[in-house]
């Protein structure tokens, strides 16, 4: 390899195999190591685990790995400090072609593909590792051939780089790696449940989803048996006159993004939502939680488009049905605190695009209604309580606006007649212009230069199926990932214990005694994350505190959560 | 960011050429897209006409945004054609005198709204008189102008609620003109306009 970065006095090329129950932590079984600045190799089987890594570490060597969260995790689980300069070759190939999927995926065979780099044998590759994931390899494979089976992965992770590196933007994918270094932390901690309530609902959900349906359709009676009628839907809609989006075919739009977005709109709708969706995608039997009582599973980081983790909804206990999230709960002793950045991405829109106007609108503490009293809709000394109803139709406008939403559905949304809906869209363009220039602008840019990208160089590539609505939305989704990411790295590196990062939120679990400390350790992170982000600008936090015994509690699924708990006894 | 995690503070420092994950004021790009992309939009169409019943709107208060011309009209058509000022002593009666005003509407569509001048006499029809008052209140403040025939003369609504301020094109009235009327100027008796207004087309 000739292009080597000079700056690092070591590089090491890193993988570990290990062994991973459903929501445990890893248990490492070998590690290979190669230094290619020496071309030494390290192999270490499980019995032979020191004090810390073989090789050497700090700030002057470059710790290279695939999808390093993982390695990471061992590290974690063998005591071994983070490694202070990650390479994550994963990061960087999702960076690569992130808009544009890779023709065999993301994973190292696919990005090996990609290249045109030899995968070596991996059907053979395959079944072994099933065998050292499940913990079954004991008797059937021996350490020889493990450890050559994890070094043959270091030698094509050698050539991955070799191809990679010329195009690499290394300061910035460094501070990707950071990030894959504050995961490894965060799942590893993993977020504390009531194990004893899931038991119970594990038992009973079978048994009491007849009872539950006829619990919460009474309000609705749109169900027959456990049958979902559409028109039953449709009958129920007419009679409460509520408007509802329909797909191009004129039927009703049931996904479950409709059904969340009118939940928003109509709160009293939630119940049927979240009804839905537990039945429909509730696999209580996959939420991932170890043996310690905390639901870990792998948070996916730098999966979706916009960079943001993408877990898996049915073993991330933060999936779609939120009424689920009352399993969490802290053990005796500790508090969980649910940190959350107040309208970020409003606050990341108008500080990115320099919009005064929007900024003054943040800045103010009620974006929705200054924004009616810029547009002049209200009086300047109007309040949330004075004015109501403008508020909330001015909140609908600025929600839509970042949903990329049309007049035609927001006026479903709000219950209006379209031009009600256009006339606020057309309020949103016309008091904030400079942010529709600079909207119109990224779109343009993405257009005309085939990507856009994040402050932290996270770049998404236009394809032919690219959306124009999503490449508008990007700066927003993906800067406000990147805030994330900064925070966790600051929350993680500062001694917080961050149990779940959660959109534009994290979960903090602490001993009731160091509580308060950490939350304003985390706030303090979260605020120092958006002025690294937005140039200055300053986002503020929402926290809502959790002690034991007390479990955490969403109001969206309130009204669920005490119905299942009444009908497993367990009130 | 200042703070380092604990393996980095026990007074290892990278070296100054390696890349430091920590030092996120040196990474940060930027987002200027509105500079970076390099788009302008051009102004190709402006239409001529007087802004329909339901159009709120604006007209440019600077007096070098206005001017008056001799305009040929062609009812079925609803198209205003411009009389170069060499024909105009021959085409005395075919055309009339209007004063073009730069507009632009809510959408932002930028028209010139022609209002006809006083005949020389001074007298004045009260739908153009009308028309020159809506425009001339359109300078200050967005205006929607209805024609009222019982009355004889245009309504004029004036907006209560103080609506943001129009976004003004960048081009001066000459290029505006231009680009109203490249394919609508009479240089010559030949015209079409002229033919046709005279039986011979």
């Amino acid at each position: 390899m000739s292009a080597l970065p000079a700056s690092f006095r070591e590089i090491v090329v890193i993988d570990f195999e290990f062994e991973v129950g459903h929501g445990e932590r890893p248990v490492p079984i070998c590690l290979v190591a190669k230094e290619l600045c020496s071309g030494r190799t390290y192999r270490v089987f499980q019995s032979e685990f020191g004090a810390g890594p073989p090789y050497a570490t700090g700030p002057d060597v470059l710790f290279v790995a695939y999808y390093a969260s993982a390695e990471l995790g061992c590290y974690k689980v063998l005591g071994w400090p983070t490694p202070e300069r990650i390479l994550d070759l994963f990061t960087e190939f999702r960076n690569l072609t992130n808009g544009l999927p890779p023709p065999a995926g993301a994973s190292l065979l696919g990005a090996l593909t990609y290249f045109g780099i030899d995968g070596i044998g991996a059907n053979e590759k395959k079944e072994m590792q099933t065998a050292l994931g499940k913990g079954t390899w004991a008797g059937v494979y021996t350490p020889e051939e493990i450890l050559d089976y994890c070094e043959s992965d270091v030698l094509a992770l050698e050539r991955l780089l070799s191809v990679m590196l010329p195009n690499i933007d290394l300061p910035r994918a460094l501070l990707r790696g950071r990030y894959m270094g504050a995961t490894a932390a965060i799942e590893h901690a993993g977020v504390p449940v009531d194990t004893d309530t899931l038991d119970l609902l594990r038992d009973k959900w079978v048994s009491i989803q007849d009872q539950l349906i006829a619990g919460i359709d009474s309000q609705y009676h749109v169900y027959e048996g456990r049958t979902f009628k559409q028109e039953r839907f449709a009958k129920f809609l007419e009679t409460h006159d509520i408007p509802w989006p329909r797909l191009e075919s004129g039927a009703l739009d049931l996904g479950d993004d409709t059904f969340r977005q009118m939940a928003k709109a109509r709160p009293q709708n939630s119940a049927l939502r979240e009804l839905r969706s537990a039945l429909s995608e509730l696999r209580l039997n996959d939420l991932a939680v170890g043996s310690d009582g905390r639901n870990r599973t792998i948070l996916s980081a730098f999966r979706s488009r916009s960079g943001r983790n993408q877990p898996s909804n049915t073993k991330f206990i933060f999936g779609p049905s939120v009424w689920l999230r009352g399993l969490i709960k802290p053990p005796p002793g500790y508090a969980v605190a649910y940190i959350d950045w107040s309208q970020q991405e409003f606050g990341i829109a108008g500080a990115l695009s320099g919009d005064s106007k929007m900024m003054d609108a943040y800045s103010s503490g009620d974006p929705y209604l200054t924004f009616a009293k810029q547009a002049q809709a209200v009086p300047a000394d109007a309040t949330k309580k004075s004015h109501p109803n403008e508020r909330e139709l001015f909140k609908q406008c600025v929600l839509a606006t970042q949903y990329g939403m049309q007049a035609e559905s927001l006026a479903a949304r709000i219950g209006q007649p379209p031009i009600v809906a256009r006339d606020l869209l057309r309020m949103h363009r016309e008091t904030y212009r400079t942010f529709w220039a600079w909207s119109d602008a990224a779109l343009d840019h993405a257009m005309l230069h085939g990507s856009l990208h994040t402050v932290f160089g996270w770049r998404v590539h236009v394809g032919e199926m690219s959306n124009p609505r999503s490449l508008r939305n990007f700066p927003m989704q993906a800067n406000g990932a990147e805030m994330l990411r900064v925070a966790c790295c600051l929350g993680i590196e500062r001694g917080v214990e961050i149990c779940a990062p959660v959109h534009d939120a994290v979960l903090i679990c602490a001993p009731v005694e160091r509580l308060d400390a950490d939350i304003e350790t985390m706030r303090a992170a979260m605020a120092e994350a958006s002025r690294i982000v937005l140039g200055g600008f300053e986002l503020g936090s929402d926290v809502s505190i959790t002690r034991w015994p007390d479990r955490y509690a969403d109001a969206r699924g309130a009204v669920m959560w005490a119905r299942v708990m009444g009908l497993i006894g367990n009130e | 960011m200042t703070e380092l995690p604990e393996n980095n503070r026990a007074g290892k420092e990278a070296p100054s050429s390696a890349p430091d994950p920590f030092d996120l004021s040196n990474l940060r790009l930027s987002q200027s897209y509105t500079e970076t992309a390099g788009v302008k939009k051009l102004l190709t169409t402006v239409p001529v006409r007087k802004p329909n019943p339901q159009d709120w709107v604006r007209v440019h208060p600077d007096p070098l945004m206005r001017e008056n011309f001799p305009l040929i009209e062609l009812k079925d058509e609803r198209e205003e054609y411009v009389v170069a000022g060499t024909l105009v002593s021959e085409l005395v009666g075919e055309f009339v005198s209007k004063t073009l005003y730069t507009t632009v509407n809510r959408q932002g569509v930028v028209s010139l709204w022609p209002v006809r001048l006083p005949d020389p006499d001074g007298r004045e029809m009260e739908w153009h008189r009308s028309a020159r008052e809506a425009a001339e209140t359109a300078m200050t403040g967005w205006v929607r102008c209805k024609a009222n025939r019982s009355l004889g003369a245009y309504e004029i609504f004036q907006a209560n609620s103080c609506i943001a301020e129009p976004v003004w094109p960048e081009l001066d009235f000459q290029q505006i003109i231009r680009i109203a009327f490249r394919d609508r100027l009479i240089t010559s008796l030949d015209h079409p306009v002229i033919k046709r207004l005279r039986g011979l087309a």
